[in-house]
């Protein structure tokens, strides 16, 4: 078979249930479960540190774990002081964050702060530990932090109840190696899928309070929200494409089968 | 349908041109990609880094102590000129020495001693933990990481116990890795469907 067949056949599969939704329901699994309930035990008015820690080239997956995460949040009027690590995510996440708070109503400034982007994440990540302000003089927007009501309350990691990092790459790993082995920072992943069995030892040894991997993972907490947003709508796609994919390998098998037993 | 989104459709299907052969488009868009993002880069590595943390604390706040890092980081750029090159390697010298201080005893504890904590056999579950699924578990794990560290231990032959012991940490690291590409392929499928939604919802309007 032409490789461009496989191509369409995998492309018809991915596109049919945007259209036919076929109904299928997400099963909540203990990780993300474990995420969910992180947050939910938190008291409202505390504040969580959201790195977004991606490229632009993984958007169909962060961005759908991003907004889950984000409208958790929002939703239990928690504070966020965000930032990225990489120079790509910066300009994303900062967009992600405002759509999410202006969805909930947050102001800028005294329900959540955008610090931007530094390079050299090890001496980020510990610099934010001694005090925001040393490494982010002035946030994204260009405000002084010492006039945003947010960052004169929480100036260092002492006024962060969790740090999640929502990411397509191994930056998670930095944060538990630095703020949390450091200053004994909770932290919890939100990571694409291909990222996510990297992750799970750090869960099983708890230093992950939670881990969603991909748009599945989105998915299932968007189940948990309670709202449907992209990680549902794309899943249904998902699981037919594996579907195909299954059946394309099983038929490939069988057909070199029937070639061996010829040759 | 905004110009924006058009232009990105566009350069989208440009690049998935690729899988029918290659071809100027896909070229094209391939090298409008790598030259938007250094762009990008450059330009928020400017506006984020370089201004707030140089500029503005030498020529607005008067503080000079910026000049010390300045010159340090300067010293990198050296290596451009051969006869000044070894000049180049203080500054590395200190990026190095500081970066493995800093590194080493967090990436000890962290990838470690605290992973290696975890793989410790515990009898006594935690609350709201089914007993004999815990345990076996901690049996999985612990089997695991002794089979697959045997594996690496190339110190020894792997022969008789301890060959089957170490054939036994392949099979592990095989369904390692057959979960990894399943993930993997779950990733990429992500993205293509990503595309898809943009194309057909945000581009041409066909999605609610």
């Amino acid at each position: 078979m032409k490789r461009q067949y496989i191509y369409l056949l995998i492309l018809a599969a991915l596109t049919i249930p945007l259209f036919l939704p076929l109904g299928l329901k997400h099963q909540v699994t203990d990780e993300v479960e474990k995420f969910y309930q992180t947050i939910e035990d938190l008291p409202p008015g505390s504040t969580v540190m959201v790195s977004f820690d991606f490229e632009a080239s993984t958007i169909a997956e962060t961005k759908p774990l991003a907004q889950a995460v984000l409208r958790h949040l929002f939703s239990r009027r928690i504070s966020v002081v965000s930032l990225s690590m990489l120079a790509e995510g910066t300009g994303l996440g900062h967009s992600f964050l405002k759509e999410v708070a202006d969805e909930f109503g947050r102001k800028y400034g005294a329900d959540y702060v955008f610090l931007g982007f530094r390079p050299q994440y090890q001496a980020t990540i510990l610099g934010l530990g001694e005090d925001f302000a040393k490494v982010f003089p002035q946030d994204y927007l260009r405000n002084n932090l010492s006039d945003l009501s947010l960052t004169q309350k929480v100036r260092n990691y002492e006024g962060i109840s969790l740090i999640i990092s929502v990411a397509d790459g191994d930056l998670p790993q930095y944060w538990v190696d630095y703020a949390q082995t450091r200053f004994q920072k909770p932290v919890a992943a939100a990571v694409t899928a291909v990222m996510a069995t990297s992750y799970y030892p750090y869960l099983s040894s708890g230093q992950f309070s939670g881990l969603v991997g991909g748009l599945k993972g989105a998915a299932e907490y968007e189940t948990l929200l309670g709202k449907a947003g992209l990680g549902s709508k794309g899943m249904e796609a998902q699981s037919l494409g594996h579907l195909m994919i299954i059946a394309l390998i099983i038929i490939g098998n069988l057909a070199h089968l029937r070639t061996r037993k010829k040759i | 349908m905004d110009f924006s989104t058009t232009v990105a459709a566009i350069l989208s299907l440009f690049i998935f041109s690729f899988l029918y052969r290659d071809n100027p488009f896909y070229k094209f868009a391939e090298h409008l990609l790598v030259g938007v993002s250094v762009g990008y880069f450059l330009v928020i590595s400017i506006d984020n880094v370089l201004v707030p943390k140089i500029a503005d604390r030498l020529l607005r706040q008067n503080d000079w102590s910026v000049i010390v890092p300045l010159l340090a980081g300067a010293l990198i750029l050296a290596r451009l000129i051969p006869k000044w090159s070894r000049w180049s390697q203080l500054a590395l010298a200190v990026v190095i020495g500081v970066g493995a201080g800093v590194a080493i005893p967090a990436t000890l504890q962290a990838q470690i001693l605290t992973q290696m904590k975890a793989t410790m056999f515990s009898f006594i579950p935690p609350e709201n933990s089914i007993g004999w699924l815990y345990i076996l578990e901690r049996i999985v794990i612990l089997l695991g990481l002794t089979s697959v560290l045997a594996y690496f231990f190339f110190s020894k032959e792997h022969r008789g116990v301890f060959g089957t012991y170490a054939r036994i940490g392949t099979y592990f690291l095989m369904i390692f890795f057959g979960a990894t590409f399943g993930y993997t392929v779950m990733s990429r499928l992500s993205l293509l469907i990503g595309r898809i939604q943009f194309l057909l919802g945000d581009w041409l309007g066909f999605l609610n």
